[in-house]
């Protein structure tokens, strides 16, 4: 039994030396020997294995490649989704480097970041503070108008108060000077419960142009400029539209809802105006108020004389059918008397005579139908 | 062991072999695990050391022979594995699931610590991070394969006695 052990322990010792041995000597084969034993390994023990290898990293290699497809979809889809973006905020630039080359000198652009908070929601930050040449009460204006005024100034950056901010007031007038007043924001209600539902109310971002005087009146769509009255905001920038009058209990002054001309989702790129540019006078850079106005008038000279040109054709057309009208009850009307005088006159030999009508050149069917008819009565 | 064990293993073992070459490129983590350690684990303790040697050689050799760099010492690595594992298993493994769970993972390791060595593609600080880093996650996520494997094959598998 024993003896069985021992040879088994050294059937065991011997083939694991033979392994190691074998091992050894694999490893330290010369390639032209090496390649051969492995090339056949492969080729019988190995092979299926490979295959099963192969197909795996097929699957692997076609789910990456349906992986990395669908990334480039999204990626595509992304782009698509970014391209209006894009288009929006490079129209933007646009009109601020137009709003730019106009002003010339004495402008600083920055980045306006939007509050994200329902407090911070009339003010916005501007990527340019005291070093750029920012001061406090610098105007904050963009391509189209009224941003706001710089409230806040630090080295690298500044705060702003929006148009619709509760403090912001500026001095303002109609496009032909005929009508001032003070525009300030739209706060229709009062309290805290109304100030909570006109901060989530689209109409709070309205302005009123207040104080006009009875005598002027504004029509819709009037676009009102700073007056440079205020001694902030200079003559000749946009504040808004007129949308109509705002009924109030202000007896001896009129107030009007406006539009801010500077819609407040698109703020993003602004133009901070320097103290020296602002007192310098801004003619020639948004609009020249009065070429405006008489370009106004033109148009709607313009638009009148079409208005008129339009009425004396119809009027003419109408005058056209009219006698035309008259012309065939004439003609109708006279044939008749003739044909009754005529009989008249045969059936009673002393009776006057009446003239008879021009005959007409041409002669109707329905016409010769009733002389006919009249033929047969006659005796 | 009979014939249905024998069987059985060798059917055990054949999956393991295919998962090797078709669930690691399908992962194809860097610290994946390595089935055919697994496999000849589940071999070595059912059979006597010797034979255990010579799975171990002809598996590692087998494996050598799509990795021409190191082409003997992975036969070398699983020899030594197998012989070790066959004649410790009286000893150490008996029925302990953890046991055979840090086993796993030494053997796994010690194959590691030497195809890098015998290889000598790294030298130096790459070496000890292959083998501190690399190498010990490889052995241990082999080792919780073998874990698993070994818990959900528990019903078919009957170790050899002592």
């Amino acid at each position: 039994m024993a003896r069985a052990a021992r040879f088994t322990n050294r059937f065991d010792l011997v083939l694991f030396g033979a392994c190691i041995v074998l091992s050894l000597v694999s490893m330290v084969l010369p390639p032209n020997l090496r390649e051969p034993v492995a090339g056949s390994l492969r080729r019988s023990l190995v092979a299926p294995l490979v295959r099963l290898q192969q197909s795996a990293e097929k699957w692997r290699g076609a789910y990456l490649a349906a992986e990395r497809e669908e990334l480039r979809r999204d990626t595509l889809a992304l782009a698509a989704a970014r391209v209006p973006t894009l288009e929006s905020d490079n129209d933007r630039l646009r009109h601020l480097l137009g709003l730019g080359s106009k002003l010339q000198w004495g402008f600083i652009p920055a980045q306006a970041l939007q509050g994200r908070g329902r407090i911070d929601d009339f003010t916005i930050t501007l990527s340019a503070g005291s070093r750029a040449g920012i001061r406090e009460r610098s105007l904050v204006v963009a391509p189209e108008g009224v941003v706001g005024v710089v409230q806040t100034v630090d080295p690298t950056m500044s705060i702003a108060i929006l148009f619709a901010h509760p403090d912001f007031r500026v001095s303002a007038m109609s496009a032909d000077g005929s009508a001032f007043g003070i525009v300030q924001p739209h706060l229709a209600k009062t309290g805290a419960a109304a100030t909570q539902s006109s901060y989530l109310s689209s109409e709070r971002w309205l302005l009123e142009l207040r104080g006009v005087p009875f005598r002027s009146t504004l029509k819709p769509g009037a676009v009102v400029y700073s007056s440079g009255l205020g001694g902030i905001y200079p003559r000749g920038i946009p504040v808004g539209v007129v949308l109509g009058e705002v009924k109030t209990a202000e007896a001896w002054a009129r107030t009007y809802l406006l539009r801010p001309a500077v819609n407040p989702a698109e703020i993003s790129s602004v133009m901070v105006l320097t103290p020296q540019r602002a007192t310098s006078g801004l003619t020639n850079v948004w609009a020249e108020i009065g070429p405006v106005d008489s370009a106004t008038k033109r148009i709607v000279t313009a638009g009148d004389s079409l208005a008129r040109q339009a009425a004396s054709a119809e009027a003419a057309a109408r005058r056209a059918a009219i006698d035309s009208a008259v012309r065939v009850y004439r003609d109708s009307a006279g044939r008749d008397t003739a044909r009754v005088a005529d009989s008249i006159a045969r059936a009673i030999p002393g009776a006057p005579v009446v003239p008879r009508a021009a005959p007409r050149p041409a002669d109707s069917a329905a016409v010769r139908a009733r002389r006919d008819t009249t033929t047969r009565v006659r005796p | 062991m009979n014939w249905g064990a024998t069987i059985r293993t060798v059917l055990l073992c054949s999956v393991l072999v295919f998962l090797h070459y078709t669930l690691r490129p399908l992962l194809a983590w860097r610290a994946s695990a390595d089935f055919l350690i697994i496999a000849l684990l589940l071999a070595a303790v059912r059979v006597r050391p010797g034979v255990a040697a010579m799975i171990g050689f002809i598996v590692g050799l087998a494996s050598d022979s799509l990795a021409l760099g190191a082409f003997g010492a992975g036969a070398l690595a699983m020899t030594l594995i197998g012989f070790s594992w066959s004649k410790l298993k009286a000893v150490f493994f008996a029925d302990h699931v953890l046991l055979n769970g840090f086993f796993l993972f030494l053997g796994k390791w010690v194959y590691e610590v030497v195809m890098n060595v015998v290889e000598r593609r790294m030298q130096g600080a790459e070496l000890l991070m292959q083998i501190l880093v690399w190498s010990s996650l490889s052995a241990f996520v082999t080792a919780v394969a073998g874990v698993l494997a070994l818990m959900a094959l528990r019903p078919v598998l009957e170790t050899r006695a002592a």
